[in-house]
């Protein structure tokens, strides 16, 4: 489904990301970790043309997404979501989601403009997608509240919510665990198993190694930008490299 | 409330309609029509400011209008109602040509490049003499075409009265289709895309386009603005409406409030009038103006708008 062929990404002479191989197969959870700096984001970035990859490919359904706008790829199935907490802050928890639906079913300008019939039979299907969407991730009954009063778990629900309104194929999650307390990263965790058992492939960037290693069938390591392991949460958890990345060389390191 | 608000309209469209009944003075008029235009001006204004752009070059945009339906009148001898809305397009045309490169740059980067393109709009029509006129303007652009129906009726658009009904007739038009848009999913999308561009871009909205296309139907109706004006005034010169005015647009927005649809209306209105009820202070009347804007913004930072449920709350806390 995603195929990212020596990708590279160079900030001036500072290379963020290197010769990055790695596939993603549809129906799969790909993890995707790595010390803080170790270029995961950027990988994102680069998947979703955010940032503009100095070498290599990244292949979705055999298309090169190279040089795409963010807003194509994003109606070609990858949709992502970010490390900061991001809603749109001056709307409802329900608005967020109607404007979230923009994608599908497309409402053409004069359509929109003119209020005819067709627009107003789509306005319907986009507010009951809507309430469909916030009644799978649990937050029917928060519709009506503004947005910025969100606790901080349901805000980053929320994000996932919006996420989702664009119909992704290929979810890609940025630490969507970041900042919450225990009970809230069950019911996350819960909520990504869910839309992951719907049928979305997901790749994961998560600092929360218990909620990763349990949830992904594949785990993708880097470090200075560099994939230095791959393979089942076993595999990975027992590599010397990714032992090193995470705890450093010591002195009397075997 | 939504019906008590709709018959509220109704009324003030209708008193707006029989005003010319009880103001009569052509000096009364010639206020009223110019609020009228500061009116289109600051709502369409407001429209693109939504989409998180501000633009100060709304005034060089009025002006492009207005030279492109005074000189199709004057040079080509095109119809006048064609180039009142030539003048129109010709604005909107402006706003697509430079606005993928613009939209690129955001916040104050964005508003510096509208400042340069009024005054490179400004500084043509200065030095382009053969054609506009130079410094002195266009003069004897003549006003609209008599409409008439044989035997019926005919309206000559020679008095102030008829430029007030004009006016208020493209005032109308502009407010109607801003606010269609403002509440359609058009409306949503641009909303999404001030509230946060990255977001929506990430979820397959377009936002380059979108402030595009808010930027031209933002323009196209300061580009109507300066047609009517040019019409009605007979004149026009290049420095008419530079950055000062501008400015001023964006007071009465600001002002008036710029998060409701009503706000740039009320802070055009307003403020316009101000100046006018001034009069008798004579050379003060600046200091006034200024103070009104600075009492506002202190006191009312969300604009007149809010001026209402204000008082209420002061007066039902007591």
């Amino acid at each position: 489904m995603l195929e990212i062929r020596g990708l590279t990404k160079y900030f001036g002479g500072l290379s963020a990301v290197s010769r990055l191989d790695f596939a993603v197969r549809e129906g799969e959870a790909v993890g995707l970790i790595g010390p803080n700096g170790a270029g995961k984001t950027t990988t994102f970035n680069l998947i979703t043309g955010f940032l503009r990859a100095t070498n290599g490919t990244v292949l979705f359904e055999g298309k090169n997404l190279v040089g795409q706008t963010p807003h194509t790829i994003a109606t070609m199935g990858i949709v992502r979501t970010f490390q900061a907490t991001s809603i749109f802050p001056g709307f409802t928890v329900l608005q967020n989601l109607v404007a979230a639906c923009y994608l599908k079913p497309r409402i053409g300008f004069w359509e929109a403009a003119l209020h005819t019939v067709s627009s107003r039979r789509k306005e319907k299907d986009v507010l009951d997608q809507a309430h469909r969407i916030l009644e799978f991730v649990g937050m029917g009954q928060m519709k009506d509240l503004p947005a910025p009063s969100l606790p901080h778990g349901h805000k980053r629900i929320l994000g996932i919510a919006i996420a989702l309104a664009a119909h992704p194929k290929l979810l890609l999650l940025d630490e969507p665990l970041s900042g919450m307390n225990a009970g809230e990263v069950v019911v996350a965790m819960e909520l990504i198993k869910k839309i992951w058992s719907a049928g979305t492939t997901i790749l994961l960037i998560e600092h929360n190694m218990k909620a990763a290693m349990g949830f992904c069938q594949r785990i993708v390591v880097l470090n200075f930008g560099q994939k230095i392991a791959e393979g089942s949460p076993k595999e990975v958890r027992d590599n010397r490299d990714v032992i090193q990345a995470y705890l450093g060389v010591g002195d009397h390191a075997a | 409330m939504d019906k008590k608000r709709t018959a509220l309209t109704c009324v003030l469209i209708v008193a707006l309609f029989l005003l010319p009944l009880v103001v009569t003075g052509p000096y009364q008029l010639h206020v009223l029509i110019m609020m009228g235009i500061a009116v289109i001006l600051s709502s369409s204004l407001r429209l693109i400011f939504n989409l998180g752009q501000l633009s100060l070059g709304h005034g060089g945009m009025m002006t492009f209008g207005a030279y492109t339906t005074a000189l199709l009148v004057t040079k080509l001898g095109v119809s006048t109602w064609l180039a009142l809305g030539a003048g129109a397009a010709a604005g909107a045309l402006l706003a697509l040509l430079v606005g993928y490169p613009f939209v690129r740059l955001k916040g104050i980067y964005f508003s510096l490049v509208t400042v340069f393109l009024a005054e490179v709009i400004r500084l043509i029509a200065e030095q382009w003499q053969s054609l506009t006129g130079g410094t002195m303007g266009i003069s004897n652009i003549p006003g609209p075409d008599t409409i008439a129906i044989h035997g019926l009726f005919s309206i000559a658009f020679a008095s102030k009265v008829s430029f007030y009904y004009l006016t208020l007739i493209l005032v109308l038009f502009t407010l109607i289709a801003l606010y269609a848009l403002e509440r359609s999913r058009i409306g949503l999308t641009w909303f999404s895309v001030r509230e946060s561009d990255f977001l929506a871009e990430s979820i397959g909205v377009d936002t380059a386009s979108s402030k595009v296309l808010g930027f031209c139907i933002g323009s196209f109706f300061a580009g109507l603005a300066g047609g009517l004006y040019c019409q009605y005034n007979s004149i026009i010169t290049p420095s008419a409406f530079g950055f000062a005015y501008a400015m001023y647009v964006l007071i009465y927005m600001i002002v008036g409030g710029s998060q409701k649809f009503s706000g740039p209306i009320i802070g055009a209105i307003i403020l316009s009038l101000l100046p006018e009820v001034a009069r008798p202070l004579k050379e003060y009347q600046p200091y006034i103006f200024g103070g009104v804007v600075i009492l506002v913004m202190f006191f009312l930072p969300r604009g007149l708008v809010t001026l209402p449920r204000r008082l209420m709350t002061l007066l039902g806390g007591r």
